[in-house]
């Protein structure tokens, strides 16, 4: 019902339909009351979230440019000081580090989990029988507390007493390494859970997508003597390009604005290791104070991750055609 | 359907009605059952007229301090109330900030750390209140922390000091005297050394000492104790020792290393408490804690007691001298936004609160305050489960403590440079000359120190 209203709403407020009155005098068009009406309810549906998006978002994101050149402690007013905190960034090296390990970050979990969520989603897209178990046992780390994730995998990870390192151990690893307690492989450590705990999420996203491929071209191909993998690259990948498209722009921008795992799992550190911009943008600006800086550095990853999304859609854009 | 139309409309200008309402600023927080003037501020005002003043505050359910002092103080001032206005513990400056940006935040508001004392203070957020500071007892510590262009703005009513904490039982069983309040750093390396071995001999599997991943158990003692040493000079060379020792003690495994800790989220509470190391430097906050959690039995049953932390150099050791130590102090400021006619109120609680009824008060449960004296000691030690050995109350009440956090807007960043520091060297991902001279670089070009 809220699809047909809004959809009629836009019809009256489109400005070829006529105007609703005239004046007084005019008689009133037939029907024009019932488009008023329906204006009236697609408006009352679009507007909580509307509003909600206006107040929440748009006009923090509007703020967010303006703060981003001035100086200010969240107190009193925000002094204007034009490009400075942009030339700030230029050349502080702290910023350069989170900038080189959010793309670090981002370059290899990306592909990684797109591989394993499409994997997973192939593996558990067949008709046997607790398939449902295994589709929620994979799903399942997405919806478990980050917190409780990163306490579990930090204690797999203990360098002495660690599972994964005694399994290392006990087949052979001489100097298994130190995780996250090393700076050299904290990342890559952060990076095996982060893709860990989404992998189910995209995998969902793909099993929606391979239910889309049509059975009688796969057939078609197994007729013409195509073998499993000419079959998976000439029939399920074209038929997945949407799918595997929207992931990856939603795995872009979720790998670029990555926060909560490392936050908790390392803090950043040892040292500077796995320091990233969205935990930069936090310390800078809850952690100093310097909400002005903070929103510079902010506004630099939302133009990073505007800029890769819309490489991204012209690169699809490319492949349509 | 025609139902469903009014009552969509209704529901979605209800919807508009709340979010605007949440953009509007303004709506205080003052909850005051009377405002009759108060007699002028002398040295014991009497207040006629019924006032209540709130206070920020945060985990009222395991921080009974701010609940201690509200019902000192309406005991005493019958009166006068205290409405504690309870904040998310991690989140404490964050949401009081937003309350103070937006004016809506308490009457009185506590300083959590000095870290960031001077952004509330050159903010003009708190009331200049150097009338109570010079009304204090000259005892008290670090008043002058919060003081700043000559007047303060801010007085502690709680100063902790880290203190060596020791399990009398495990230096027992390793045959190595106890702590006698005479110990530098090297002392204690040496009787962490012989604890290992005694301890191992005897079927132990303790440690000797356990050093808590926070930055400070390196970085806060060394800038407390080095004579001359400022975090805002940018010069970081006299951590050196600190980590030296810390890594030395580590790679003989006479405590737990620093990847260990971090990695199985270890808590100094179950550490010591259940016994799996002999001593650790750790804030006096712990003594009492301690003391509820053997009587609770979420600690196990042993002797144990305080002494100083290990010394820099031997001319603050001996019972005759006084040690150094670190920790920031916790104080109470004035909202400059309060009513007017609040003021004399809220500074009889801030004189209330720093003075020796409230460092009574807080020491009744165990809270170590900034003022300390006889009194105030006796009433601190009577807690059932507290050491009364002498070394353990000449530990607690003796002290030079210096701050963590110098009072100054670049702490904060400095402080951040120096947490990454320490989980590099202790991570044993940098060495320490290198993670130093880092951090001192990264001081000079982010945080213009020097």
């Amino acid at each position: 019902m809220a699809t047909a209203a809004i959809a009629s709403a836009g019809r009256a407020a489109s400005p070829s339909s006529p105007p609703a009155r005239r004046g007084r005098s005019t008689k009133r068009r037939p029907g024009s009351r019932l488009k008023a009406r329906n204006t009236l309810v697609g408006w009352t549906f679009v507007l909580p979230n509307f509003i909600g998006f206006a107040v929440l978002t748009l006009v923090p994101v509007l703020i967010l440019f303006y703060v981003s050149f001035t100086t200010w402690n969240v107190f009193g007013t925000a002094k204007w000081i034009g490009i400075a905190n942009y030339t700030r960034m230029l050349a502080d090296r702290s910023y350069h580090v989170a900038l080189l390990n959010t793309v670090y970050y981002a370059a290899v979990h990306i592909p990684l989990t797109l591989a394993c969520s499409l994997a997973l989603a192939l593996l558990l897209n067949r008709r046997l029988r607790g398939m449902a178990f295994f589709r929620t046992v994979a799903f399942f780390p997405y919806i478990t507390s980050i917190v409780a994730i990163a306490v579990v995998w930090n204690m797999l990870f203990s360098p002495q007493y660690g599972p994964i390192n005694q399994f290392l151990h006990a087949i052979g690893v001489q100097n298994a390494p130190g995780w996250t307690t090393s700076a050299t492989w904290s990342m890559p450590a952060v990076i095996i859970v982060g893709t860990w705990r989404e992998m189910g999420y995209y995998m969902l996203l793909f099993l929606a997508g391979l239910q889309t491929v049509p059975a009688e071209l796969h057939e078609a191909a197994r007729m013409d003597g195509a073998n499993a993998w000419q079959r998976f690259r000439n029939v399920t990948m074209p038929c997945l390009r949407p799918t595997t498209f929207f992931v990856t722009v939603m795995l872009t921008i979720g790998s670029f604005k990555v926060f909560d795992l490392i936050l908790v799992m390392t803090n950043g550190g040892p040292g500077q290791s796995t320091l990233v911009l969205s935990q930069y943008i936090y310390q800078k600006g809850f952690g100093e104070n310097q909400f002005g800086y903070a929103s510079a550095v902010a506004v630099s990853l939302f133009l990073i991750c505007i800029l890769v999304t819309i490489y991204q859609f012209l690169v699809n854009k490319r492949r349509d055609r | 359907m025609k139902r469903t139309i009014p009552a969509a409309i209704a529901m979605a200008a209800a919807a508009t009605l709340v979010l605007t309402a949440c953009g509007s600023g303004g709506g205080g927080t003052g909850e005051t059952s009377g405002t009759g003037p108060s007699t002028s501020a002398s040295a014991e005002p009497t207040f006629d007229t019924p006032i209540t003043l709130t206070m920020a505050a945060w985990s009222l359910a395991s921080t009974p301090e701010f609940q201690a002092l509200a019902d000192g103080f309406h005991t005493k001032y019958p009166n006068l109330t205290i409405k504690l206005v309870e904040y998310d513990a991690a989140n404490y400056d964050t949401q009081l900030t937003a309350d103070l940006a937006a004016g809506t935040a308490p009457d009185i508001f506590v300083h959590k750390s000095l870290k960031t004392f001077p952004t509330y203070q050159s903010a003009g957020m708190a009331l200049d209140v150097s009338d109570v500071a010079a009304s204090l007892d000259p005892a008290t510590a670090n008043v002058d922390k919060y003081t700043v262009d000559g007047k303060t703005w801010a007085v502690p009513y709680r100063q902790d000091a880290w203190l060596l904490f020791y399990n009398k039982d495990l230096f027992d069983k390793a045959k190595v005297t106890y702590p006698d309040g005479s110990w530098t750093w090297d002392d204690y390396v040496t009787a962490a050394e012989s604890l290992q071995k005694g301890l191992k001999a005897a079927g132990s599997d303790a440690y000797a000492a356990y050093q808590h991943v926070w930055p400070t158990s390196d970085w806060g003692l060394a800038a407390g104790q080095t004579p001359g040493a400022d975090i805002l000079s940018g010069d970081f060379q006299f951590l050196k020792p600190y980590y030296e020792r810390s890594l030395k003690l580590q790679s003989e495994g006479a405590q737990i290393d620093f990847g260990t800790a971090t990695t199985n989220s270890l808590t100094y509470q179950a550490q010591f408490g259940t016994q799996k190391a002999a001593m650790m430097n750790i804030g006096s906050w712990y003594i009492a804690a301690l003391a509820t959690q053997q009587a609770k039995g979420d600690a196990d049953t042993f002797n144990w007691g305080v002494a100083p932390v290990p010394q820099y150099d031997t001319s603050t050791t001996k019972l005759d001298k006084v040690p150094v130590s670190f920790a920031d102090p916790t104080g109470l400021s004035i909202n400059a936004k309060v009513d007017k006619d609040k003021v004399d109120a809220a500074k009889a609680f801030l004189t209330f609160a720093a003075g020796e009824d409230g460092a009574k008060a807080v020491a009744g449960i165990g809270i170590t305050p900034a003022l300390i004296n006889d009194a105030v000691s006796d009433v601190f030690f009577s807690a059932k489960g507290v050491p009364t050995d002498d070394l353990s109350k000449f530990a607690w009440s003796t002290r030079d403590v210096h701050v963590e956090n110098p009072v100054d807007t670049r702490t904060a960043a400095i402080v951040n440079i120096l947490s990454d520091m320490h989980s590099a060297i202790m991570s044993g991902s940098s060495s320490v000359d290198d993670a130093i001279s880092q951090a001192q670089d990264r001081a000079k070009s982010e945080a213009n120190a020097g």
